[in-house]
């Protein structure tokens, strides 16, 4: 089977013109985006607290906005992970805001630890905060070894504790993490004498927090000044690793392609409000380092064409060039496309950002080699690039 | 078969059995993120300025004593900031002597002198040293503390561009305030000795003296959890400091209560009985970390040893117990990034990697067989030869796998037939030129080694940055798409190269090729 059965022959060089303008255009508007929108800053970057929660029952947002406004967090960014009951809020609350006191500080524990306890209260029924004020611990939101040492001070044995703690997280792992009753506990194994203590003394919410994650302002602040540097170095690399293995002029109209690639990526994510975080920093490294790639295979055949085809003009060269790589260009950037969209459809919420960022940038890594690589060498050829014509 | 190709035969069956050895239990071998199998994420700083500012402030007692005992005059000195020194009021006649004093035994100082003030300004090379000392020895504190803990396979270690950080990765540990309560507790161990108190609030322990404390008491907290709420005023200056503890360890007082025992060294000892001894009948606050957690009526000459009561639980004197036993913090800490993942999230995550994983190799394999036909089936022999290589590498690196790792192996999947790509096109290319077979498929090879090797080497170049840049989970990921990068090298140009050879190299006459 062939993509093609000759060689094509396209004039890729002669549309430079419409490629510039159909780039500049995305790049343009990506530019727009940010000076009026911005980018959707993950707390990676922009600090505060992120609190993945799921629930037992049919809920939605507004629905979780007005629990949240119980604690004064009603502007909270709540966001809902497909189609399941599983929600992201985040929020950059601090305690004054929320109007809790200092008094209220407990000893040792800190600001956003009260947050995400507050937010966790807002949560339960008026029926569950009476179990949790009773002094019962909530079995689903309580962690493996504290569910153990609770069992332990209620007079279970150490075996017993151990045992039992670790039936309930395991049951914990099912589909949205939460028990929904102790019979559940009981067919799971747990003996009978630790059901009577736990039927008197915890509880079930119908909800549980799946992650929580802090990140305080400074580090965001870190991060961002060290995600532009490590773009910009690796972009460095880039330029001397092709001028030093072609010429400066390649690394020059390579590094230009790249650019291009990073700033449409970027443009998409600001389109699509994808949420910046490290994993999109890590997509655009990935894309800078892979898409050139592409432009390396028909830089190699260039060199060769330039040393073969001496009498024809700069345009034809590169036009024969590009033919020649097509299919391979084409191929090379679709098995990666192939697995980078299996990521997308399959590897969940949390790995989407990234995904979605690949996907982009594999396209437009592949249509900048075809459009933009050479089209630059083009381009510089009027000024710089003396050809000997024999 | 030639010589040269049972060598090589020979090289891909040891690369592969010695994969296979490494990665082998891959459960064991392999050690899953906090991601995908949940735990607590907490990077700390150390505040180092702290750490300085109490070493200036040992410096400044160590000045008075020896202005004491030059007989220098002097109204005040003071700490400026956490690392300057000032000492005010100082007569001229006495210039030449605060100079010997401060050239002999404050060499880690610059100073200036200038009227009746001279300033110390620590030099920058020792405030760097102290710094990296403090953190070592936080590092080392944090350490031992999770290591009592019990934790399985903690994560401890230096992280940021100033090193000022300390990452601290706990697995299977979601949300205890009790490990970082444990974890920040400064553990510095007063006994001090209380001039009045119980005060329900601050004001009224001032009362007494006027709203103006003299310098040598100090306003306590009590710590609520084991005393009254109140505060009390206390001796600044320590019995006994903290350094000269022996020992600490779990004990009961006369009720059968738990308490923490504690005993001294020799200097502790002679120390706290000289004060005992002189004491008898009034009060003692044994203070932790700012906090009074226990206050006693002095009964009678203690020296060796002695106990704290307090309403302690079991878990309580446990945990004090191992802060005191594990040492005191050089500096506090400051929590600036914390991620607890629970347990279903992480089974959540594995099973959806999984998915994608194999989504992903079905997705290249489907193509490359219906596009490439049987040489399709040598790339995916390769690719799988690939998979085994990476994870045999990853296993004896010890590497973590997170998600983004899961995502840096899927990714490298679809690289690693790049290669293939590349080859197969060519060596088609030059079937269509009219070369035989077999020279095809060399030239196919070697021609597109450079381009396969300047492709890979950019990449390689990018994740090395990435990996300069990020931290843990960014971290693995770039590791694994190096190290993936790497093993698809070797399959793609050296073991699918055998493949053909031994497919095609027996035959005499070789006119068409399945490719």
């Amino acid at each position: 089977m062939y993509l093609f059965k000759e060689v094509p022959n396209i004039k890729f060089t002669s549309k430079r013109y419409y490629a510039f303008a159909l780039s500049g255009l995305i790049i343009l508007a990506g530019i727009y985006m940010f000076f009026t929108r911005g980018f959707n800053m993950g707390i990676d970057f922009s600090g505060g607290t992120l609190i993945e929660a799921s629930f037992l029952k049919p809920t939605s947002i507004p629905q979780v906005r007005s629990m949240l406004s119980k604690v004064s967090l009603g502007d909270a960014q709540i966001t809902r992970i497909g189609s399941e009951n599983k929600f992201f809020i985040k929020t950059m609350a601090s305690l004054k805001k929320m109007n809790i006191s200092n008094e209220t500080k407990m000893e040792g524990v800190e600001e956003y630890e009260l947050v995400a306890r507050q937010i966790r209260n807002s949560m339960l029924d008026s029926a569950e905060m009476d179990q949790e004020t009773a002094g019962k611990i909530d079995l689903n939101n309580t962690a493996e070894g504290e569910i153990a040492r609770f069992l332990r001070d209620k007079g279970l044995g150490d075996e017993d504790a151990l045992a039992s703690a670790k039936i309930i997280i395991d049951l914990r792992k099912g589909k949205n993490g939460i028990i929904t009753d102790f019979s559940a506990l009981e067919n799971a194994g747990i003996k009978h004498r630790v059901m009577t203590v736990l039927r008197d003394n915890t509880f079930l919410s119908k909800f549980t927090f799946l992650s929580v994650e802090f990140v305080g302002p400074q580090v965001g602040k870190d991060l961002r000044r060290k995600a532009a540097l490590a773009c910009v170095w690796a972009l460095i690399g880039m330029l001397v690793y092709i001028a030093f293995r072609f010429k400066f002029l390649y690394g020059l109209s390579g590094i230009l392609t790249l650019f291009h690639d990073v700033l449409v990526s970027l443009s998409f994510v600001l389109f699509f409000r994808i949420e910046m975080s490290l994993q999109v920093v890590a997509a655009i490294l990935t894309i800078v380092g892979y898409s050139i790639n592409d432009t390396i295979v028909v830089f190699d055949r260039l060199r060769d064409n330039l040393k073969i085809m001496k009498k024809d003009d700069l345009e034809a060269i590169l036009d024969k060039s590009l033919n020649q790589t097509l299919s391979r260009s084409i191929f090379t950037s679709l098995t990666v496309f192939l697995t980078v969209l299996s990521l997308y459809l399959f590897g969940g919420e949390v790995i989407r950002p990234f995904a979605f960022t690949m996907l982009v940038g594999v396209i437009a890594g592949s249509y900048s080699t075809i459009y933009q690589s050479c089209a630059w060498l083009k381009v510089w050829e009027k000024y710089f690039l003396k050809r000997k014509k024999s | 078969m030639d010589k040269s190709m049972t060598w090589k035969i020979g090289l891909i069956v040891a690369v592969v059995a010695l994969s296979i050895w490494l990665m082998w239990p891959l459960d064991k071998k392999l050690n899953l993120g906090l991601d995908l199998k949940g735990g607590m994420h907490l990077i700390m700083e150390v505040e180092t300025d702290e750490a300085i500012a109490i070493q200036a402030d040992m410096s400044i007692t160590q000045l008075k004593g020896l202005f004491r005992d030059g007989s220098i005059k002097y109204e005040k000195v003071v700490r400026r900031g956490f690392n300057r020194i000032e000492i005010t009021g100082t007569l001229l006649d006495d210039e030449r002597k605060i100079k010997d004093i401060l050239d002999d035994d404050f060499r880690d100082w610059t100073y200036t002198v200038g009227g009746n003030l001279v300033s110390l300004a620590l030099r920058p090379n020792i405030e760097q040293q102290l710094r990296d000392q403090s953190v070592d020895q936080a590092l080392e504190t944090i350490r031992n503390r999770v290591d009592e803990f019990g934790v399985a396979e903690p994560t401890i270690q230096k992280e940021g561009l100033a090193g000022d950080k300390i990452l601290i990765e706990l697995p299977g540990i979601d949300n205890p305030e009790r490990v970082k309560s444990l974890i920040k507790s400064t553990a510095m161990l007063e006994f001090r000795s209380v001039v009045s108190g119980p005060f329900l609030t601050e004001e009224a322990a001032l009362k007494d003296y006027n709203g103006k404390l003299p310098e040598d008491m100090e306003i306590v907290k009590t710590n609520p959890r084991r005393l009254e709420k109140g505060f009390y005023v206390l001796k600044a200056a320590t019995v006994v400091p903290g350094k000269d503890l022996k020992s600490a360890r779990r004990a009961q007082d006369e009720y059968g209560a738990p308490a923490v025992g504690f005993s001294f060294n020799a200097q502790g000892s002679t120390q706290f009985e000289k004060f005992t001894a002189a004491n008898i009948g009034k009060q003692l606050s044994i203070v932790l970390d700012d906090r009074i957690e226990s206050v006693a009526t002095v009964q009678d000459v203690i020296s060796g040893d002695g106990i704290i009561h307090g309403r302690f639980t079991v878990d309580e004197v446990d945990d004090i117990v191992l802060v005191l036993r594990s040492g005191a913090l050089p500096a506090p800490l400051k929590y600036i990034e914390e991620r607890t993942i629970g347990p279903s999230l992480g089974a959540d995550s594995i099973r959806k990697g999984l998915m994608a994983c194999f989504g992903g190799l079905l997705l290249v394999v489907l193509f490359m067989l219906v596009y490439y036909k049987a040489a399709g089936l040598n790339s995916i022999l390769a690719l799988l030869l690939n998979m085994v290589i990476l994870m045999g590498i990853m296993a004896y690196f010890h590497a973590t796998l997170s998600l983004p790792g899961i995502a840096g192996i899927i990714l490298s999947i679809g690289m690693a037939v790049d290669a293939n790509v590349l080859i197969f096109e060519r060596i088609r290319e030059e079937l269509k030129s009219g070369k035989s077979p077999k020279s095809a498929i060399d030239a196919g090879f070697k021609k597109a080694f450079w381009t396969i090797f300047d492709s890979n080497l950019t990449t390689v170049i990018s994740a090395v940055f990435l990996f300069q840049f990020g931290t843990g989970p960014i971290k693995g990921y770039a590791i694994t798409l190096i190290i993936g990068i790497a093993a698809s090298m070797f399959t793609a140009i050296f073991v699918s190269r055998v493949i053909f050879d031994l497919t095609y190299g027996r035959r005499k006459k070789l006119s068409k090729i399945s490719i």
